[in-house]
């Protein structure tokens, strides 16, 4: 597997490692693998694949591969970097005697806006059509799935695309909720809409099911939490669960549109429509992040036998144990 | 002018990382340059940048195999220095008017090579150096055109930068991050040299001190520190790149025997300093200095939010040349002004002291 060394990655290296798998970890040399010590069968790789290394000899050895890895932060040319050409190269690496590729996508491939308002979104929802209009990290997660594809198809290897929610557990908290901060305020956007979260552990382990788990040559799977909270309940358990957040504000959804729209005309008008706009007033990325829809996990429960372990209030403990503890 | 020189240039772009999100607007929007082709070793990376241009352009991963085929008649050399030598001669072979990117080779003997190899070829060869059309450059070069400083005595350029937090200083890969004898500090050292070279008017300097070393530690940089002092005649310079301090800044003062003025490239403000406002004159003088600080900050944010950034000469740039080469006229940067950083840059290259 790739990207071992990162909060997701290294979830799916221990789970896999537990289920009784033999796991080639891959991870960059600053990060190295501080668990593999203590779980048999981690076997660290480090490299790094927007380089030629021994990574390839490793490479060679693996029976199935789960690619992880990707920049999920930084410039255009950080993320095009860490991702596009992390991606190519390992690609061109690949044993054509592939049992299963199991590539971990996003949520964010997806256009939001094509559901119903409070519709469901799941993997029939159509992907994203104008890339250009959302963030860097979308394109180049679209790149990255269809390169996979694409070459899975053409070497007829199996192909299982993960697309997962947004994961939070012990070090990422998605700021539970908040979308501001304001002195002793926390903004909350689009308040009732429901948070399209996921525990890294129970991602992980549906990640691990889809190496063994019966499928056509190319399918999609949603990882996403069965009753995920909304932004302003997720920001009330944290609240009671003691973490250090602000008196809650909520912004309604209607609001964020029209306050994108103001700034999209204003752009239109004063800028020829190139305004750099900031994420909080960008249209697109408004409906994106927070428009009210159904998240939907039927396909990870049918196919993988998969179904969730850890409820949201038991993550929001586990999440703020230390500081509990302190 | 006839018609036919009014006519695109069909070009094509070689590299396709980060500088060519800049270069690839002027090549697709302007109406001066036709693209016909966008080559990178990845075929992602330039797949990658034809779909963020959304531009149908062939692509490819061979150099040779492109200018063979789509015979351009300008290639923009968008890689990594150490790959420039190879393909600007292979560029002027398939009869390529070129661009290439800073710094063009790693040292002056280089450098005059290819400018031989240009001129043999009767072809253009342009070293970008954008940052001489950028709206503050363009304004102090106007303040010392029309004699406001009086004689330019100094020079100061000071770039701070965290360069080591990308693809320069990052531990993750191996090998050094540039390919350069001035390894870092050379990559953005051009600029700095030709700044002061334009403002000053010096092309050479009499003598060279100071130090150029690594501080960090960090040897995939080989070097990433620049402090150093020109004498040349009467005029001093003072140049240096830092990457151990915040903000970063891209500061230029020039002083003159009448008046000063300093900016900054990459938070532009324009303080021009002559007679200090004395007696009766003061508080105007100080309201005055408070207007212009605050317009600066208004400036600055509109040219954020419009995208008008540190990149923004250019596309002013690109015109330039592409123009002098559709009208067979001079092109901005001529050969002995490249020569002339060229040299200067190895006199404070040969500083260097490795870590």
């Amino acid at each position: 597997m790739t990207g071992a060394g990162g909060f997701l990655g290294s979830a799916i290296a221990k789970a896999a490692a537990n289920e009784g798998h033999e796991v080639l970890s891959m991870h960059r040399p600053t990060s190295p693998l501080s668990y593999a010590d203590d779980i048999a069968g981690i076997i660290p790789v480090p490299g790094d694949l927007r380089q030629d290394g021994d990574w390839r000899d490793h490479l060679a050895r693996a029976e199935s591969v789960i690619h992880c890895a990707a920049a999920a932060s930084g410039d255009l040319a950080t993320q095009l970097g860490g991702t596009v050409l992390a991606t190519e190269n390992l690609l061109t690496a690949l044993p054509d005697t592939l049992a299963r590729f199991v590539h971990i996508s996003s949520f964010s491939v997806y256009d939001f806006g094509a559901p119903p308002l409070m519709g469901p979104l799941d993997e029939r929802t159509p992907l994203e059509r104008r890339p250009l209009r959302r963030d860097t990290y979308t394109q180049t997660k679209l790149m990255q799935e269809e390169m996979v594809r694409a070459h899975c198809r053409a070497k007829v290897i199996p192909l299982v695309v993960i697309r997962p929610g947004a994961i939070y557990g012990p070090g990422k908290d998605w700021d539970f909720g908040r979308a501001l901060r304001v002195g002793p305020f926390d903004l909350i956007f689009a308040p009732l809409s429901r948070m399209r979260l996921i525990h890294v552990d129970d991602c992980a382990r549906a990640i691990v099911a889809a190496l063994s788990a019966p499928f056509d040559d190319e399918s999609i799977v949603n990882i996403v939490g069965s009753n995920p909270p909304t932004h302003w309940g997720f920001h009330r358990r944290g609240r009671q669960g003691g973490a250090p957040l602000g008196w809650p504000v909520p912004v309604p959804y209607a609001l964020l549109r029209l306050l994108g729209g103001a700034a999209w005309l204003t752009s239109k008008t004063f800028f020829n429509g190139r305004a750099q706009l900031p994420e909080l007033l960008d249209p697109p990325r408004i409906q994106a992040r927070w428009r009210p829809l159904r998240y939907a996990n039927t396909r990870a429960r049918s196919s993988l036998g998969w179904d969730e372990g850890i409820s949201v209030a038991n993550a929001v403990t586990e999440m703020l144990l230390p500081r509990s503890g302190t | 002018m006839s018609q036919g020189a009014l006519r695109p240039l069909r070009a094509a772009v070689i590299g396709c990382g980060a500088i060519a999100y800049e270069h690839l607007p002027f090549i697709v929007g302007s109406g001066a340059a036709l693209p016909v082709a966008l080559c990178d070793r990845s075929h992602a990376m330039a797949a990658a940048a034809a779909a963020h241009f959304e531009i149908d352009v062939a692509l490819y991963t061979d150099a040779q195999s492109m200018l063979a085929a789509e015979r351009p008649e300008l290639v923009h050399i968008l890689s990594p220095p150490q790959t420039h030598d190879s393909l600007v001669r292979l560029a002027l072979a398939a009869g390529s008017h070129v661009v290439c990117e800073k710094p063009m080779t790693g040292s002056a003997a280089e450098t005059e090579e290819l400018l031989a190899a240009a001129q043999v070829a009767g072809r253009v060869l342009v070293e970008s150096r954008n940052l001489l059309f950028n709206d503050p450059v363009l304004k102090l070069l106007g303040l010392i055109g029309s004699g406001r400083l009086g004689e330019v005595r100094e020079c100061e350029i000071l770039l701070t930068l965290d360069f080591l937090g990308g693809p320069m200083g990052d531990r993750n890969l191996a090998g050094p991050g540039v390919v350069l004898p001035g390894g870092a500090v050379q990559d953005f050292l051009p600029h700095l040299v030709y700044l002061l070279q334009a403002l000053t008017g010096v092309g050479s300097a009499d003598t060279v001190v100071g130090e150029y070393s690594n501080r960090s530690g960090n040897l995939r940089a080989q070097f990433d520190f620049c402090d150093v002092l020109l004498r040349c005649g009467k005029v001093r310079g003072r140049l240096r790149v830092a990457t151990d301090v915040e903000p970063s800044a891209f500061r230029v003062i020039v002083r003159g025997s009448d008046a000063s003025v300093e900016t900054d490239l990459y938070n532009p403000f324009l303080r021009f300093e002559g007679a200090p406002s004395v007696g009766k004159r003061y508080p105007l003088g100080q309201m005055l200095a408070g207007f212009s600080l605050a317009g600066a900050g208004l400036t600055n944010l509109r040219n954020k939010i419009g995208r008008h950034g540190t990149m923004h000469g250019l596309p002013r740039m690109l015109a330039a040349v592409y123009a002098a080469i559709r009208e067979d006229r001079v092109p901005p940067i001529t050969p002995a002004e490249m020569l002339a950083t060229a040299r200067l840059t190895d006199q404070i290259v040969a500083l260097g002291k490795p870590a």
